[in-house]
């Protein structure tokens, strides 16, 4: 519950206008919805009374007869405006949560920030953020105005009506469905997060059994995978029924509740009624009232079915959420690049020193750690032995850090939107800037064969092939300026001439940097002053 | 016949679950007109001065109120137990067919499969458990009051008669704009949602260029054009259904006044009304477009299942080959496997394999061009493709009749396998104990490197293992179990000299039959016999 709070906090702090006037609103339909049926109950029996007394002439029906229609348009048009209202502050809040997300996984420890590219992790994160969304909407807001509206009405009937019809309405109406809110939350907490367990078992397992199909069917182990995921479905199955009968046995004490309120105050009435302290029409007031006040009342049952997969959402996502945002305080370093005597603790020490307008590769077999060098150099990694510097300062901060150092990984990081929009990630540039960076790393044609920097991506960069989408990501990196340039397998995907030309241009586009590589090509290691093997327990330094 | 027997059966039994349900939930709708009679009949005594009958009125209005109560909880029980039966029938029958079919799906990879049996096939219970019951209560609930209320008050019954058929009409009209908002707003929010996967898979990489402010902002500037264009559908989506609730509004407000007026004697049509009917309709006047209300907010659930039925049916649709074999183990047998005029279409290209004879324990390597058929004939032999001329036999027997029994016996090394959501160890012995293939596949030093040793969860495509590691997983894997035949497709591909030497060394100590499709030349040398495939096309 921690965690959800902290969520709700953070979103009332964001959109605390927007909520407020939906709040307000809120209040307004229930409100006008209780006065409209206590008042038509009032006037009804009042002008029995009056009829019945051959009074009817006197009676005034303008302003009764008037209220209710207004009651009628207003609540309308008050619902009309609320649901406007309170959706705008849930969208904006789900926006304002993605963000803070965003920024909030940014600050993580980067091992964390890795595991986001399976789409399991992917999918889950966002559907926990989705799922959020509906803390407002069904949790807060209906809550808040829901406690308002039946304290208000009981005030109104104990003035009204009687103390005790008051007392009896906006006391029961407030303490049961509370408590039934607390107890069935409590109850359906163990079924709802056996449910959602299930739920992601069967889907990973669901996606392993078609994934892997042919290499199971030849192991002979299709049958087994198969079961798996119907095992799991039947949990989900089994946590989804008693978490239906928990919602079944609170959605009976809240029906309950609304027949013991209404019934208790006819019964309180009817008996004052009956000594002579209250008129007919004022019995009729308290409890067509009371029944009215069962609309404020009935959130709590769709809040219940969603609060276990909110709390669990907000356990998972609130800590991605605290951010340390520290402002740079100190200025970008420059200089020499030294590793020294660094290592992850799964390789020999290896020392490294890369001055300004060198170029130094990294070469050995797969798993040898030089993927893992360069992460150390670019701040991410913390070595377990061995010190990171650049002319002598240590990437304690990220963000000053990375303005003197940029990395280009393997993998091809692009997003859905242009070309433009790509490299702009880098930081603000011109077209001039874009384009010539573009022709630095041999991509000026075929970008301008598809549209120039307008040229739409898809999602992760779709509609690129895998050398033009590796030599994009490296435009974006020279534009980023750097005084050291981390790359690991640059040219991976590239024909040899191209790959020799991409190499040359980053030198001559950036020609003072200090550029880091981890390669195995030719193509990469040709232009290098200096060549490190990583070979088994022991790096061998060349120079040449 | 029986097994399709019983499943009609189940289906029977289910639909009149969900019947059952609809029914439950239309009776205890139907009880509030005698609980609102009790308190109009009570709130008349007092207006009367008649002996009130306090409790006794209390009392039944209560019981019939845990009728009510009890007559919801059942229909909310039996609904549950259709809805669970619906979803649990169509769970089996997509993730068993998914088990016995070979091709991939076209309505996508294995995450749109998982998508559809997990989360979307969700999308189906609000559907079954909320619009089908409040679809029966809003044909029937609304009649009988309607009946009721001309047989006391014919004024009554034409208030009602002319807010209610407009309903029909205008719950088209929102259903129609609620369904093509809703499609329109599902579509803006999910992508919304991608827009937001996209930028969370490259966020790790992003910040390695200093992009983490750019990401953010660029996000939230699209965040925000979206959430106006949602408003906008929105706005209209909530004015229809405004129009309805108005209608409702208004209906209620109308039989109140009247109803008071006629009390007064200042008008005299439409009915006679006592204080006691004038309540009880005043009472019933909501209920009557209550269903009405419940029906338009259940409507996107409708929308949802239909969605969801229609991608299901895209689904059953599909001409799938269907997956050679049982795919549940076997005894292992071995013999003499001969090819014999067999050609197979891959796509368009037509590939003729060579006649061959392969005894037990010879090592062979295929080599050729890309597109040759060395993959293809890899997966002739492990039954994954059919041959569509010509008959690939073991012993004489063709080797379909016996394939699981032959799988049994066999050691697979594909190019690019998926790595189950599971232990190291689990994905190399599939829940056996790990034996010399630890060894012979140089995976010591792998599985000494990862944090938990063989018992780390490896995920999507080995998540934390290099290719080279990777490989040897899955070389320890074909090795596990000393299989008779192993078949390895491109074992060496992409991998630096060190780490495909020992690859190398590991398919060599393997004892049996070994079959290698390869390009490189070094492991091609240290086969018996290298078959070129390229010479036959």
């Amino acid at each position: 519950m921690n965690a959800l709070w902290q969520i709700v906090t953070l979103i009332l702090r964001g959109q605390s206008k927007a909520l407020l006037r939906g709040f307000a609103l809120s209040v307004t339909v229930l409100t006008m919805g209780a006065a409209l049926l206590g008042l038509s109950g009032w006037f009804i029996t009042a002008a029995s009374v009056a009829g019945l007394a051959g009074t009817g002439a006197l009676f005034n029906v303008f302003v009764p007869s008037s209220m209710v229609r207004f009651l009628a348009m207003g609540r309308t048009a008050a619902r009309y405006g609320e649901r406007v209202l309170t959706h705008d502050a849930t969208l904006r809040a789900l926006s304002d949560l993605r963000v803070s997300l965003l920024r909030g996984l940014l600050a993580q420890p980067w091992r964390a920030l890795e595991r986001l590219r399976a789409n399991a992790v992917l999918n889950r994160v966002t559907a926990d953020v989705d799922a959020l969304g509906g803390v407002l909407l069904r949790l807060v807001l209906p809550g808040a105005a829901g406690v308002l509206v039946v304290t208000g009405a009981g005030v109104v009937l104990a003035w009204l009506v009687h103390p005790w019809v008051g007392l009896w309405v906006a006391g029961m109406w407030l303490l049961c469905p509370t408590l039934i809110f607390v107890l069935g939350q409590r109850l359906a907490r163990k079924p709802a997060r056996r449910q959602e367990a299930a739920l992601q078992a069967a889907r990973s397992r669901m996606v392993d059994m078609v994934a892997a199909r042919e290499d199971l069917a030849v192991y002979g182990q299709l049958s087994t995978a198969q079961r798996r995921v119907d095992d799991a479905f039947w949990r989900e199955a089994t946590a989804r029924r008693a978490l239906d009968a928990v919602e079944r046995r609170m959605g009976f004490g809240l029906d309950m509740i609304g027949t013991l309120v209404v019934g208790g105050a006819l019964a309180i009435g009817a008996t004052l009624a009956e000594a002579g302290t209250l008129s007919a029409a004022q019995v009729a007031l308290g409890a067509l009232a009371a029944l009215a006040l069962g609309e404020a009342v009935a959130p709590v049952r769709r809040a219940l079915a969603e609060v276990g997969r909110m709390t669990q959402a907000a356990r998972r996502v609130a800590p991605s959420l605290t951010t340390v945002r520290a402002e740079p305080s100190a200025v970008a370093p420059k200089g020499v690049l030294m590793l020294d005597a660094v290592t992850s603790g799964r390789f020999a020490p290896v020392t490294v020193r890369v001055a300004p307008g060198e170029t130094v590769a990294l070469t050995g077999p797969s798993g040898r750690g030089k993927s893992t060098l360069l992460y150390m150099a670019a701040g991410v990694l913390l070595p377990a032995e061995g010190r990171v510097s650049l002319g002598g300062q240590a990437p304690d901060e990220e963000a000053i850090w990375r303005q003197s150092v940029v990395m280009v990984p393997q993998r091809h990081a692009l997003i859905a939107g242009t070309v433009r929009d790509n490299l702009a990630m880098a930081g603000p540039s011109t077209d001039e800037a874009m384009l010539a960076a573009l022709d630095s790393v041999a991509l000026y044609d075929v970008i301008a064969a598809k549209g120039g920097l307008d040229a739409r991506l898809g999602f992760r960069g779709t509609g690129l092939s895998g050398g033009e989408a590796r030599r994009l990501v490296l435009a974006r990196a020279l534009l980023a300026q750097p005084r050291v340039l981390l790359l690991d397998e640059p040219t991976e995907g590239l024909d040899r001439e191209t790959a020799r030309r991409v190499m040359a241009g980053l030198r001559a586009a950036l020609p003072d940097a200090a550029f880091l590589i981890a390669a195995h090509r030719a193509e990469d290691i040709s232009q290098a002053d200096c060549v490190i093997g990583l070979q088994g327990r022991a790096a061998t330094g060349l120079k040449f | 016949m029986a097994g399709a027997e019983r499943v009609t059966q189940r289906q029977q039994d289910t639909n009149r679950a969900g019947l059952i349900g609809a029914a439950l939930s239309l009776a205890a709708a139907l009880i509030w007109p005698f609980q609102a009679w009790l308190v109009a009949a009570l709130l008349g005594r007092l207006l009367s001065g008649e002996a009130a009958l306090v409790w006794p009125t209390v009392a039944g209005f209560v019981a019939l109120g845990l009728v009510r109560s009890a007559l919801e909880a059942g229909s909310h029980a039996a609904l549950a137990r259709h809805a669970d039966t619906v979803l649990a029938t169509l769970r089996t029958e997509v993730v068993g067919g998914e088990r016995r079919t070979l091709d991939t799906s076209s309505i996508g990879g294995p995450g749109a499969l998982s998508a559809l049996v997990s989360e979307k096939a969700e999308a189906l219970r609000p559907y079954l458990m909320r619009y089908r019951p409040a679809r029966l209560r809003a044909t029937v609930v609304p009649l009988v009051i309607l009946v009721l209320a001309f047989w006391n008050a014919w004024a009554v019954g034409v208030v009602l008669l002319l807010s209610g058929p407009l309903i029909p009409l205008f719950m088209a009209l929102v259903g129609w704009a609620a369904k093509d908002a809703s499609a329109r707003q599902m579509d803006e929010i999910g992508s919304l949602g991608d827009l937001l996967v996209d930028r969370l898979a490259a966020l790790a990489d992003l910040r390695l260029i200093g992009a983490g402010k750019a990401v953010t902002d660029d996000f939230a500037e699209a965040s925000e054009r979206l959430r106006g264009k949602t408003m906008a559908v929105l706005r209209v989506a909530f004015l229809s259904s405004t129009v309805l609730e108005l209608f409702a509004a208004l209906g209620v407000a109308m039989v109140a006044v009247w109803t008071g007026f006629s009390l007064l004697e200042q008008v005299h049509w439409g009915g006679d009304v006592t204080p006691t009917t004038g309540i009880w309709l005043l009472l019933l006047a909501p209920e009557f477009f209550q269903p009405l209300r419940d029906l338009a907010s259940a409507w996107h659930d409708k929308a949802a299942a239909d969605a969801v039925q229609e991608e299901l049916q895209n689904w059953r649709g599909q001409e799938r080959a269907a997956m050679p074999g049982h795919g549940q183990g076997g005894v292992a047998i071995t013999g003499v496997l001969a090819l014999n005029n067999i050609s197979l279409h891959r796509g368009d290209r037509q590939i003729h394999l060579p006649d061959l004879e392969i005894r037990p324990g010879t090592r062979i390597a295929l080599t050729g061009p890309s597109g040759a058929g060395k993959t293809t004939l890899l997966r002739l032999l492990a039954g994954l493709e059919r041959p569509e001329t010509g008959e690939l036999t073991l012993d004489g027997q063709p080797l379909a009749d016996r394939l699981d029994d032959w799988r049994a016996g066999l050691g697979w090394m594909p190019q690019a396998p998926h790595f189950l959501a599971r232990s190291l160890r689990y994905n190399v012995g599939f829940g056996a104990s790990l034996g010399g293939e630890v060894a012979q596949a140089a995976l010591g030093p792998v599985v000494q490197g990862l944090p938990k040793g063989d018992l780390t969860p490896l995920g999507e495509r080995g998540a934390g293992l290099s290719g080279g590691e990777a490989r040897r997983v899955t070389l320890a894997r074909a090795l596990h179990g000393a299989p008779q035949v192993l078949l390895a497709d491109e074992p060496t591909a992409d991998l630096d000299d060190d780490t495909a030497e020992a690859v190398t060394r590991g398919l060599l100590s393997h004892k049996g039959t070994l079959i290698v499709a390869t390009h490189d030349l070094r492991l091609a040398a240290q086969m018996d016999r290298v078959i070129d495939l390229g010479d036959t096309q």
